[in-house]
């Protein structure tokens, strides 16, 4: 017994119990057990059903209705990713490469909406962009147009605000990948003789690329599994895959289709983060996505 | 070194021009990113009781009608409570998580920080309904202790990658000479690690509460009839119509998320944490 | 047993036995069986190069890693499975280790807290613990504080106020400068003499332990290859790693060819035939290898009557190094060797003939290394 205490003790194994208790108890196999579940038939009115069925993930790929959604799903992440890149990667630059003393400050300015609440900043949106919004109000007093764009419940909605909540997560990412290129590396390609646009393309952006995979990653993994703002600016009828699982989990209660869902959601994040985490060895950097 | 270089000052038009090309575009992002809060708050002053902006006249009533209302006035109290708890639980899980896998030779040690850091990525929505079946089961829907572990897991990565990036920067020498000198390995911990990574650990507790006190994908799933948390009660009055109490409450919201930034970058230099 | 410094209080110094230490980390064998005496009240020192197992042996007496197997014995009881806080030993890290967040008065306060000692004779001992390193006047001071001497007798005084039965030293002068580690040097042998603490210092520096040690144990790639007096070590090394770790000296291969009147003969190079003053069994045909310390070959103009060993020889190389000059000269046979003169005895130069000298006694002959498998 004293033995076993020992090698608790040195393994670390022992301090590490209570927390892999807890993932393991609420974690792991809560969602292990949605996978016999989405196996199941469900009949409506009644609840589930007896017997196995492989109906709820062939639908998936041959009922319109739902492979459309999951379509959406990957295109409106794709789109949030490119944007995130495009947007944040001068930004990051700016912050990686300043040397001013307010640099911590406006970091800090940019990690400030990720930690506001998700439904307060998704509120913000629907405030800007709703047809009697800010937005369209302001563009018609200024008289640009006659009748209000539809920026919201539609893909430039679930667009403008998933790139919003998302846009701090690529910048802090790509700092960290800026600022791990060794300054002088660019310094010694001006001394060869190459401007500041070669410079950029040929040093500093092939060493950034890692990074910007690795970022890019975690944004679209980060978007397809968003809830509350495709919800909130999605409204009910035009829907992801996290608010369809939400609605067939607390208004449709058709369980096992959810799972089959959410398993399938899970899928595509789990082999994602898998290759960022084969990418991040790949090119030796410290961790993976999920320590980003 | 004698010979002066003479610089041709329209030499160094392009480089203004950069950062100047460079200068707009980070105002412009700025702006983007703090368009909706600044609206928000705006829009919580505003007279009328339908949601302009800019506001027609200024007024605080919506912030005292919220705090006048039961419902909110619950919702926060149960957010923070929950908040509280959650974190506790893992500041204290999540410590001894970091100290084993920094400090101890963990066989799969890789295996077991990517479990632990799992709930980062994972999809809070299926975290959410996989627990809301799984409780089922088990007889824990709609409980407080329910929501308090499915808290304390998704903010428990927060806490270990705080303290890990503390931990990191200690000396290991510094617990085994407290050792030599006497003292067991808890006191040694409590004594001289403690002491040096508390910002990591203030950090970490920071994160932590904030990504409790605002959940709604897990939360939403497994709140019972009666309880609710102050985001998903935003989430849902928000479904039924917005107004100026909305505005309101988010606004205090901002206020407090915002005081705690630079309370945190202050005391403990905060952004060397994200 | 001799009465410690009455400042500090009583205590016994207590003698250390190592038995068949052992500790392999994976395919590494960093201890490989050693065993050690250590006489209380002794200074002894565990001397190698990086890697040769000293630190892990030090670890491992003050509990901070578990040995495969041996035993650790201090003053008679076995404390190899007792935990680290309950060895009563001091100490002293290479980084000195010293509680950046605690004063000098807390840091060297810390061990007396941990033990029933009441508030008032704490503050006494601490007091005279920082006397004893000459840094009364800092209790206040915060380590950052403090210049790296400083800091390093902080660490001192802070091991040794316990009235610990035993002292170890981890490199404790290594990062120091040239100057101040001499310094430190001295202060550390007084430190010892005045507590008559057992101790064990571990250093690489040859020149440290030679000066400080009762006795030195010279360690290589975990295996104890030597252990006697500073003497006996500098002037007969037991194995060729001893002779070459130990000083400078030239080591060459030879065979015994035969007896003379002072020692037996040894052929080195080609032809060159050495008369060694051996001592133990050695017969014709045996291979050895002859070291030849730098500071022990004389060069002369003529030759000295009498003298067994006195080869003409030339100068290749010389430097100058300030209280020495060292020369390399070529002898017949194709032998080159690394002499070391003082320089007040004159000046060669290159290409200059001498005839080069060294008593049969300066001839130490060691068992041929082992070929490489």
């Amino acid at each position: 017994m004293t033995r076993l205490l020992g090698h608790l003790r040195r393994t670390g194994l022992g301090l590490l119990s209570p927390s892999l208790l807890l993932l393991l108890l609420v974690f792991l196999i809560p969602v292990a057990i949605m996978v016999p579940l989405s196996f199941r038939p469900y009949l409506p009115g009644q609840g589930i059903g007896e017997g196995w069925t492989l109906a709820n993930y062939t639908k998936l790929f041959t009922d319109a209705y739902y492979y459309e959604i999951v379509g959406r799903t990957i295109f409106l992440g794709l789109a949030v990713t490119l944007l995130t890149l495009v947007i944040g990667y001068p930004l990051a630059y700016f912050l990686a490469r300043s040397r001013s003393r307010w640099r911590h400050w406006l970091t800090i300015l940019v990690v400030f909406p990720l930690l506001l609440n998700l439904v307060v900043r998704t509120f913000g949106w629907m405030t800007l962009l709703a047809n009697r919004g800010v937005i369209n109000l302001a563009l018609q007093d200024l008289g640009w147009i006659e009748q209000p764009i539809r920026l919201m419940f539609n893909f430039t909605g679930l667009l403008i605000g998933l790139t919003h909540i998302f846009l701090p997560f690529m910048v802090l990412v790509l700092i960290g990948v800026i600022q791990n290129i060794d300054r002088d590396l660019e310094d010694a390609a001006k001394v060869l003789g190459a401007n500041w646009g070669t410079t950029f393309l040929k040093v500093t952006l092939p060493l950034s690329l890692p990074g910007i995979v690795s970022g890019s990653i975690l944004v679209f993994v980060l978007s397809i599994s968003a809830l509350v703002t495709p919800r909130l600016l999605g409204g009910p009828t035009y829907k992801v895959m996290s608010t369809l699982i939400y609605d067939q989990f607390l208004q449709l209660l058709d369980w096992p289709a959810g799972s089959a869902m959410a398993l399938m959601l899970t899928l595509i994040v789990l082999v994602l983060v898998f290759l960022s985490g084969v990418i991040a060895r790949r090119f030796g950097m410290q961790g993976s996505v999920a320590q980003g | 070194m004698a010979t002066a270089t003479v610089t041709r000052p329209s030499l160094h038009i392009a480089p203004r021009l950069r950062r100047a090309g460079l200068g707009i575009w980070v105002v412009l992002v700025y702006a983007f990113l703090l368009a909706p809060v600044v609206v928000v708050v705006l829009a919580s002053l505003s007279t009328t009781s339908y949601l302009t902006v800019p506001p027609e006249g200024i007024t605080l009533r919506w912030f005292f009608e919220v705090l006048e209302d039961p419902g909110y006035v619950d919702a926060i109290l149960f957010s923070l409570v929950l908040a509280l708890i959650a974190t506790a639980g893992s500041l204290l899980l999540g410590t001894a998580a970091a100290y084993a896998l920094l400090r101890r030779a963990v066989p799969g040690g890789e295996a077991i920080s990517a479990l632990l850091m799992a709930p980062l990525v994972f999809p809070g929505v299926v975290v959410g309904v996989a627990l809301l079946q799984f409780y089922s089961l088990i007889g824990l829907s709609a409980t407080f202790a329910g929501l308090a572990f499915a808290h304390m897991v998704i903010t428990i990565p927060y806490v270990v990658r705080a303290i890990l990036a503390s931990l990191a920067g200690t000396d290991s020498n510094l617990e085994d000479a407290a050792c030599v000198l006497g003292a067991n390995r808890l006191v040694a911990f409590a004594k001289v690690t403690l002491p040096l990574i508390r910002p990591g650990v203030v950090a970490g507790g920071l994160f932590s509460f904030i990504v409790s006190f605002d959940n709604v994908p897990v939360s939403i799933f497994l709140l019972g009839v009666r309880q609710t948390t102050l985001p998903v009660k935003i989430f849902t009055a928000i479904e039924y119509g917005v107004d100026p109490t909305i505005a309101a409450v988010s606004t205090m919201l901002i206020i407090v998320t915002g005081l705690f930034l630079i309370v945190a970058e202050r005391w403990i230099g905060f952004h060397r944490f994200i | 047993m001799e009465p410690r410094n009455r400042a500090l209080g009583e205590g016994a110094a207590a003698d250390l036995r190592i038995e068949r230490l052992r500790k392999t980390f994976g395919a590494v064998t960093a201890v490989d069986d050693v065993s050690i005496y250590v006489q209380h009240g002794e200074f002894v020192s565990l001397l190698g190069p990086s890697g040769c197992g000293k630190t892990t042996i030090l670890r491992m007496i003050a509990g901070l890693i578990e040995p495969d197997s041996g035993a650790i014995v201090l003053a008679g009881e076995d404390i190899t499975q007792r935990p680290v806080h309950r060895r009563n030993l001091g100490l002293v890290f290479q980084s000195y280790a010293l509680f950046p967040h605690m004063s000098v008065f807390e840091n060297v306060a810390f061990g007396l807290r941990r033990r029933p000692v009441a508030e008032d004779a704490i503050g006494r001992r601490v007091r005279a613990a920082l006397d004893l390193v000459r840094l009364g006047a800092h209790t206040d001071r915060l380590p950052r504080q403090l210049s790296g001497g400083q800091q390093q007798r902080v660490a001192l005084a802070r091991a040794v106020v316990t009235e610990p039965r035993l002292l170890l030293l981890d490199e404790p002068l290594s990062n120091l400068d040239a100057l101040l580690r001499d310094e430190m040097r001295v202060e550390l042998k007084r430190l010892q003499e005045e507590l008559r603490i057992t101790t064990l210092f571990v250093t690489h520096d040859q020149a440290e332990a030679l000066t400080l040690s009762d006795r030195i144990a010279v360690l290589s790639e975990g295996r104890l290859e030597q252990m006697g007096t500073p003497e006996a070590i500098y002037h007969s090394p037991a194995t060729p790693f001893v002779a070459g770790f130990i000083g400078r000296s030239n080591l060459l291969d030879g065979i015994v060819v035969g007896q003379a009147e002072q020692g037996v003969r040894v052929r080195v190079g080609e032809g060159l035939e050495l008369v060694a003053a051996a001592s133990g069994p050695l017969r014709q045909g045996d291979r050895v290898q002859a070291s030849l310390r730098h500071e022990r070959i004389h060069l002369t103009e003529a030759p000295t009557p009498g003298m067994a060993n006195s080869f003409p020889g030339r100068i290749v190389f010389r430097a100058f190094a300030g209280a020495v000059t060292q020369y390399v000269v070529q002898l017949a046979g194709g032998v080159e060797l690394q002499v070391e003169t003082p320089t007040a005895a004159g000046r060669l130069e290159r290409e200059a003939t001498v005839q080069v000298e060294l008593a049969p006694e300066a001839v130490i002959l060691l068992p041929a290394a082992v070929p490489a498998a």
